[in-house]
């Protein structure tokens, strides 16, 4: 008997998981990649870095998509732009 | 007195004399506009990623300059004429990383490879 409540509450948890209307612990944000400890400094000789956040055509790519901060955003674009006069990216 | 970041593209049938040369007369202007040059990046024979006056290469340098903004004027006014250069570029910073040089890492895996 006991074994059979087990796995009951085991298959519930994971509909729970693929049903559209989730509970907040499920849906998790991407935190910011360049804020926070121990993160990368923006710096426009950092050519490796900036390649990351731009895409194959050297267009710096939307943070939606990157889920970089606000504010890291502004320095990102501005240290990428710096790199393109320099004929670096 | 500030902290500036100056690089400067030369082109790339520059012989390295001319280069030592170039150098030789830009730390001159700081100096004589009462600046200091901290430190000096030979960055090499780089790759452009586009065509500058029809130029695929161009040679890096990177200066590290202390000095007021009057400096950085005199110094820009000099380049602007110089035919040698094809372009530069100053960034005023709060701190000097002297520790990291991106560019350096990059001819010893050269070197390694051709051995």
């Amino acid at each position: 008997m006991k074994r059979n409540n087990k796995k009951k509450k085991s298959t519930q948890s994971n509909f729970a998981k693929l049903s559209i209307f989730q509970p907040q612990k499920y849906k998790f944000k991407k935190k910011c990649p360049l804020s926070g400890k121990g993160a990368p400094v923006i710096d426009y000789k950092n050519v490796k870095l900036l390649k990351k956040y731009m895409t194959e055509n050297g267009k710096i790519m939307p943070s939606r998509i990157t889920s970089v901060s606000q504010k890291k955003q502004r320095e990102l674009s501005l240290s990428i732009k710096r790199a393109r006069n320099l004929a670096l990216i | 007195m500030n902290l500036y970041e100056h690089t400067i593209i030369a082109r790339s049938d520059v012989s390295p004399n001319q280069i030592k040369q170039l150098l030789d007369k830009y730390t001159k202007i700081v100096e004589k506009f009462d600046g200091n040059i901290v430190k000096t990046e030979n960055w090499g024979l780089l790759y452009l990623s586009y065509l500058i006056k029809k130029n695929k290469k161009g040679n890096y340098i990177h200066l590290k300059i202390k000095g007021s903004g009057k400096t950085i004027s005199e110094l820009e006014k000099n380049e602007k004429i110089d035919k040698n250069l094809l372009r530069f570029l100053t960034v005023k910073v709060k701190k000097f990383d002297l520790k990291t040089n991106y560019f350096e890492k990059k001819q010893e895996e050269v070197r390694e490879k051709s051995y």
